[in-house]
């Protein structure tokens, strides 16, 4: 009966118990919006987190709440490690206003955050990303270089209420309009691969001049090639997406995708935790860490893959 | 059995869309009268007593009590009328216990400032008084309905049919799914009803049931009247062949 | 089964069926506390555990007595979104703040009033229908008025709900930390009205009757359509409450609130004892249900296991619960 259920719950807590041994170490939290399997995004910053940990010989403890917009799984996840005690976290967050106070009362209660690749909205406290706007600017720029002006262009937004969506297509729209691109759909498809490609069918369709799309991160990308594919396309339009994650990064070493932007996920999990430390231990940190972009193309595309 | 007339129904016609259920059907009952209804399936006997309960408007036609015309808007107003239905599925709900059934939509109550609390121990106590009156043996009266045999909740339909001192009682069917024993308790219990004075109107298809207790049989034979007689006028034969459209 | 047998395990179900699932969350507080000693029976993880499954607790009340009446509320999660998002504008206009706590369970209101009248009026075959089509449009409300755009900021009060503590000093001694979080004493007086309503007046009796059966209820004279309407309201009004939690907890209406909560609060319901099919389950239960899926998650996260296992997890212990739902009607249902 109810029997039957307690003992599964308790031998599967009994088979999953493993405590983290190390009395002096530091703990350090990384918190990121969605799990490593789910993206290679957030697989690489785990990646840089692990690293940092083993070098500076840190307790690294990692969560993430089941999809990026589980907002109230995350603060549930901090509000328990605070509970337990943690020395520092490092924080991508779901939603920058609504984690807002459970930081707040991290930082009362003496944890010091740093905020990881999205930035948050608590005073004085340190964002380590990737400049956005920059990184779609670049993106931007090399569609510039690549089709003729006056084209028909397209921006694959990601999720707009969050800050990187908003960066990424600001930085991408100013640079396309700069360079007298004609912008005829901006639309969101929420950093997912298949909405990326259902948009795309109907940009495409609507506007079977396109030259180029440039998408906010390359899942949607992806999406948008297949999408061009089916409607062969591909040939005719440029493709740049962001992130330069394996899958795109091989997308553009076979052609396919024009271009990516690279973030340097790894950097943002290695200097995340290197960083939380330091705060743990009493040091300060600059307001503002930019973990840099680099524009992927056929050339290097063999070193993302 | 005297003369007054507790219920009559005149021109009740019901269409549910393009089927005619009922159609001018008339019937009336005295006090203390026991009237059988007859019919084969479909004929519109159980439309014709939901009619009568207030669980359907009549599309046409009127109904009245005791001279009175009534407009019926639920059960609750024939109840108020002191109408008393057994529906032939019983309508119980079997998640609840039996006292909860017989008193359900007239659940006692105490006042407790602005507001009415289920009086529970009150609600118990009628109850185990109504069952043994009736003599139904049942383990607890907080037994849910659906742990009941089909004979006990079948005599817990009846109990809730006479626990409100009703003047006419509605029976649908009352016997149809009961063993031999009990459904002499049941024809006793129609007689009991009428010498107190309740009118009783029986649906059954069984003709020892109507031939044992019934005054007067009416039968209804596609949606309208098709035939009536005192039972001492009529024969079982005929009776039957009503049911199958028959008449002299 | 013999006889035997079979009488012995009837007579234990009803004793399981009131205190088997306090046992559960007596078993599984006491397996936490020896796997994580020093951290999950502390006053702090304590106290968050309840703050953290207050709102929820909410959604769940609510679709509990919807399911009471053998229907669904798939909504839910989008109402406390539009709740939230109501009570941030009416915030942002300057109202003041008594007014503003109103918004969130007003807005919850009128979405369950809406919910109730759609379902009984448009005579939809089932509620599922019904309120799968409020869950897009309340949340497409919500987005459309906020411009899919977060709004931050509330005043103090406004937060008292969802965030205020009630501190112990004058019991426990100066300096003391220890408080009790105003979303658990909310949760609690809520649960004992509600407790009441459904157990001690004669709506809360025509509730279980109509998930039983509808057609008894009708024949008792009870108006089924109003009372569906009656429960819907209650539903999407606590939905309001939980926005009224989550505005304190969150201080922002953003707009992925009470995203798939829906399905959480469902959980926790069924879970909770309550038979899908209408008509049984108590509020206690429904209390417990949601108890057992936030120390579940408590117990996990404290021991940094993967939310995916959370997810299989939860899952498995809703189909066993139903299953043991399933066996009690064999049991005790004469055929």
């Amino acid at each position: 009966m109810k029997f039957f259920v307690s003992l599964i719950t308790t031998s599967f807590l009994l088979f999953s118990g493993s405590l983290l041994a190390g009395s002096h170490a530091k703990t350090i939290m990384l918190s990121t919006k969605g799990p490593g399997a789910g993206n290679p995004f957030w697989a690489s910053v785990e990646a840089g987190a692990k690293d940092a940990a083993e070098e500076f010989g840190v307790n690294l403890i990692i969560l993430s709440p089941p999809q990026e917009s589980d907002v109230m799984a995350q603060v549930a996840q901090i509000e328990d490690q605070i509970a337990k005690g943690v020395d520092g976290i490092a924080i991508a967050p779901t939603d920058p206003n609504a984690v807002a106070p459970i930081l707040d009362d991290a930082i009362a209660s003496g944890v010091p955050v740093v905020y990881i690749d999205t930035n948050g909205i608590n005073d004085g406290v340190t964002f380590i990303g990737t400049n956005n706007i920059n990184g779609a600017a670049l993106a931007a720029q090399y569609i510039c270089d690549n089709v003729p002006a006056g084209s028909d262009v397209a921006i694959l937004q990601g999720m707009i209420t969050q800050t990187t969506g908003q960066h990424r297509a600001e930085g991408s729209h100013k640079g396309l309009e700069a360079c007298g691109l004609n912008i005829v759909a901006e639309l969101p498809a929420n950093w997912d691969t298949a909405q990326g490609m259902s948009v795309t069918e109907d940009i495409i369709t609507g506007n079977p001049n396109i030259k180029a799309i440039f998408a906010s991160n390359d899942n949607m990308g992806l999406g948008a090639i297949q999408a061009l594919k089916n409607a062969d396309m591909l040939d005719d339009v440029v493709v740049v997406g962001f992130d330069a994650n394996p899958d795109a990064a091989a997308s553009v070493a076979a052609g396919e995708m024009s271009a990516t932007i690279a973030q340097f996920s790894y950097n943002m999990g290695y200097m995340g935790v290197e960083n939380a430390l330091k705060l743990a231990n009493g040091e300060s940190i600059p307001d503002n860490i930019d973990t840099g972009t680099v524009l992927v193309t056929a050339e290097n595309a063999a070193d993302f893959m | 059995m005297s003369e007054e007339i507790v219920l009559e129904a005149k021109s009740i016609s019901k269409f549910f869309g393009k089927i005619t259920a009922l159609s001018d059907v008339n019937l009336q009952i005295t006090k203390g009268e026991v009237l059988g209804v007859v019919g084969d399936n479909g004929a519109g006997k159980s439309t014709l007593m939901k009619v009568l309960s207030g669980l359907y408007k009549p599309s046409e036609g009127s109904l009245f009590f005791e001279g009175n015309k009534v407009n019926l808007n639920s059960p609750r107003d024939s109840q108020n009328l002191g109408l008393e239905m057994v529906y032939q599925d019983l309508a119980l709900a079997g998640n609840l216990p039996i006292g909860d059934n017989i008193f359900l939509g007239r659940e006692p109550v105490k006042k407790m400032g602005p507001f009415n609390f289920l009086d529970h121990k009150k609600r118990k106590q009628l109850t185990e008084e109504h069952l043994a009156k009736l003599k139904i043996n049942v383990k607890s009266a907080d037994q849910k309905v659906e742990e009941l045999s089909g004979g006990q909740r079948q005599a817990v339909a009846i109990a809730r049919a006479t626990a409100f001192d009703a003047k006419i009682v509605i029976m649908d069917e009352p016997t149809a799914a009961l063993a031999v024993k009990e459904v002499g308790k049941v024809l006793d219990l129609i007689l009991n009803l009428k010498n107190l004075g309740v009118s009783v109107i029986v649906i059954s298809h069984r003709m020892d049931d109507i031939f044992s207790v019934c005054d007067r049989v009416m039968a209804l034979f596609q949606g309208t009247n098709f035939a009536e007689s005192t039972l001492k006028n009529t024969s079982r034969d005929e009776v039957i062949g009503w049911i199958m459209g028959k008449k002299d | 089964m013999d006889k035997n047998q079979e009488s012995t395990f009837v007579k234990l179900i009803p004793f399981f069926e009131k205190y088997g699932i306090l046992l559960l969350i007596l078993i599984m507080v006491t397996v936490l506390h020896i796997l994580q000693p020093d951290v999950f029976l502390s006053w702090r993880n304590i106290t968050n555990v309840f703050k953290q499954v207050s709102w929820q607790s909410m959604l769940a009340l609510g679709v509990f007595m919807v399911i009471v009446t053998a229907g669904i509320d798939l909504s839910v999660g989008s109402i406390i979104m539009l709740s939230l998002m109501g009570l941030a504008i009416a915030s942002k206009a300057g109202m003041p703040w008594y007014v503003v706590m109103l918004v969130a369970p007003a807005v919850g209101f009128l979405c369950g009033l809406f919910n109730g009248i759609g379902i009984t009026l448009l005579k939809m075959p089932h509620p599922f229908i019904m309120t799968l089509g409020t869950l897009y449009i309340f949340r497409g409300v919500g987005n459309l008025i906020s411009g899919g755009v977060p709004i931050t900021g509330f005043a103090d009060e406004i937060r008292v709900i969802g965030n205020g503590k009630i501190k112990l000093e004058s019991i426990l001694g100066e300096g003391s930390r220890e408080y009790i979080p105003t979303s658990l004493i909310l949760m609690i007086v809520i649960f004992f009205i509600f407790w009441v309503f459904l157990n001690h007046t004669r709506i809360g009796k025509w509730i279980y009757a109509i998930g039983g059966n509808p057609g008894a209820a009708r024949a008792a004279g009870i108006n089924v359509n109003r009372i569906l309407i009656i429960v819907y309201t209650l539903c999407g009004f606590l939905a309001g409450i939980g926005g009224l939690i989550l505005a304190g907890r969150t201080n922002s209406a953003y707009p992925n609130a009470g995203l798939q909560s829906e399905l959480d609060a469902i959980a926790a319901v069924i879970i909770g004892g309550a038979s899908f099919f209408g008509g049984r389950g108590t509020v206690l239960g429904v209390f417990a249900g949601v108890m057992i899926m936030g120390i579940l998650r408590n117990g996990l996260n404290l021991m940094n296991v993967s939310v995916f296992w959370q997810q299989v997890l939860i899952g498995s212990i809703i189909i066993i619960a139903v299953y043991i739902d399933v066996l009690r009607r064999e049991f005790s249902t004469r055929k």
